[in-house]
């Protein structure tokens, strides 16, 4: 296991990995988005990087329907990435596991600069499951036709 | 020299410390081993320079290049020769003769259908590229290391969510697999498949002009196995399944270590390969056995770890406190117009000021009363005296004047005396 650490990897991998996502616009106007699964706001900067960071936060889908999988990183496993997350899996309705995330994120002092990106995925996530139950809003093709006065 | 740290250790201290334990995964059918693990070589501990690997690497990649050139008769196999001036065409080299399409036809330039290229390639261009053997070694060294981070790794895009451990050492007797069907299930068992699989799904033909060039198929790489005796029936069993490479420690390859000029392939170690790491790369003090006279590479910083150098006691009782209240620059206000700024500026404004206003007041309150005085219609007392005040004051003009042809007036005026 080698501890290197996570700046050194930043510097390393900031500019060239296979996650990275360069979209919207030419140069310096376009954002750096990162797909790998441990990054809350899949923003490709130090902070939320999931490559970088000993200390990781991931909130997934978890298959079935309205189970969230929220995972945090072991600092001491870092060379063993089978064994890496502790993962859990949250079914309860919203504010439930809103409180939970909280409590693995923040008030235990494990990430709390993330609370607020990991409240914001939960949600997202919720929503996306929501959407992907009840299946996308199908517009009516045809126009309605407002029947008023004249 | 930098001041030594206290959680900075030396060298020596450093190497027998902090080597952690590799654990040699076994596969299904060995007999269980005691677990205790083979100790990292330092190898794994070298500088990742991915600029250095991505410079040799770019070198090395030269190396096989075989030569092109055009040949060196083309454009040149014909007789031609310029007409001149005077004949109403251009003055490029035209072709001799006659009774063909050729005929007349501009040859020789770059600009001629039919002529030589500009600057024609030669098969004398410097194709291959020598580098140092120290920067080679340097990168090796630094392929291997980054090979052993397993963030490096994911970034590099292998699927190493099921590796029970990097770097992952497998049990010698994987080196005794005969058929591909056992190697499958060998990497299955280490958790090394999701990465073939991947590799395997990426197989697609190249676009551009290599398909026909015998470059046809393209796909990603997959994980590259280590051994550590020669003649061993790993290979064939391994070969054939796309993605995966073979190697042999004594004969590590930069282009297989870091493909792309990207550090951080998934390496699969054999024990016996793993344990030649130390005799062949030596550490950072004890030169390597097998190169003559080489030692591992020292990093600029020893210990990288900037979060944890700042955060240490050291340098936070060094450190002056933060500064939480950002100084802003001031607005500039005008003190001929704002008071406060003035009497910042000058104090006794205040009371000039002062005296100013009660001042200004005096003087209309004078004025006023003046005004109003003479404003108000006089009562008849005071006409009355005002009367008398002129008539006596008249008088006493007269008597002063002392006047002696008075008598011509008195005529005139009409007065008595």
């Amino acid at each position: 296991m080698t501890t290197v650490p996570g700046q050194l990897v930043w510097e390393i991998v900031k500019k060239n990995n296979s996650f990275l996502v360069k979209e919207f616009g030419n140069g310096t106007q376009s954002v750096q988005f990162s797909k790998e699964p441990n990054n809350l706001y899949n923003l490709n900067s130090y902070k939320h990087s999931g490559l970088a960071n000993k200390k990781t936060v991931t909130i997934q889908p978890a298959g079935k329907e309205q189970a969230v999988l929220l995972a945090t990183t072991k600092t001491k496993k870092q060379s063993k990435p089978a064994s890496l997350l502790n993962k859990s899996i949250l079914k309860k309705e919203f504010n439930r596991m809103a409180k939970a995330v909280v409590n693995q994120v923040a008030s235990n002092y494990y990430r709390p600069d993330l609370k607020k990106a990991a409240l914001a995925r939960l949600s997202a996530v919720n929503r996306s499951l929501k959407v992907s139950k009840s299946g996308v809003k199908k517009k009516n093709r045809q126009v309605s036709r407002v029947y008023g006065r004249k | 020299m930098l001041p030594c740290f206290s959680l900075q250790l030396n060298h020596a201290e450093m190497a027998a410390a902090a080597r952690p334990l590799v654990t040699v995964q076994s596969l299904e059918s060995d007999m269980a081993t005691d677990a205790t693990g083979i100790p990292l070589p330092s190898v794994m501990k070298a500088s990742i320079r991915p600029d250095i690997v991505n410079f040799v690497h770019s070198n090395i990649s030269k190396n096989s290049r075989q030569p092109y050139a055009v040949s060196r008769k083309a454009g040149h196999q014909t007789s031609a020769e310029s007409w001149g001036t005077g004949r109403a065409v251009s003055r490029i080299p035209r072709v001799a003769g006659g009774g063909t399409h050729r005929a007349g036809q501009g040859a020789f330039g770059n600009m001629c259908r039919g002529g030589r290229m500009f600057a024609p390639t030669r098969i004398w261009r410097r194709w291959h590229r020598k580098i140092n053997v120290n920067q080679k070694r340097y990168a090796v060294v630094s392929a291997i290391a980054a090979s052993a981070v397993p963030s490096l790794v994911m970034a590099r895009g292998h699927r190493i969510e099921n590796v029970p451990e990097l770097p992952l050492v497998v049990n010698d007797s994987i080196e005794g697999v005969e058929k591909t069907k056992n190697a499958i299930s060998v990497l299955k068992q280490v958790g090394a498949f999701s990465d073939v699989e991947k590799a395997k799904d990426s197989v697609s033909i190249r676009p551009g002009k290599g398909k026909m060039r015998n470059r046809r198929y393209i796909g990603r790489k997959g994980p590259l196995i280590v051994y550590g005796n020669e003649g061993v029936k790993l290979v064939k069993a391994f070969r054939n399944i796309p993605g995966v490479e073979i190697a042999n420690v004594d004969r590590l390859n930069l282009l297989k270590l870091a493909p792309g000029g990207h550090v951080g392939r998934f390496i699969i170690w054999t024990k016996s390969a793993f344990e030649k790491l130390d005799s062949i790369y030596g550490s950072f003090e004890k030169t390597s056995e097998k190169k003559k006279g080489y030692v591992l590479p020292r990093a600029k910083m020893e210990n990288a770890d900037l979060a944890r150098i700042i955060n240490s006691d050291e340098v936070q009782s060094v450190v002056r406190p933060i500064k939480k209240e950002v100084k802003r620059a001031t607005m500039k206000k005008n003190p001929l117009k704002n008071l406060n700024t003035m009497l910042r500026l000058n104090p006794y404004a205040k009371t000039a000021k002062r005296m100013a206003v009660l001042a200004e007041e005096q003087r209309k309150k004078a004025k006023k009363e003046k005004l109003d005085s003479k404003r108000k219609p006089v009562s008849k007392e005071e006409s009355a005296k005002i009367k008398a005040a002129s008539k006596s004051w008249y008088k006493t003009m007269i008597s002063d004047s002392d006047y002696a042809e008075f008598d011509v007036f008195t005529k005139w005026l009409g007065v008595s005396q």
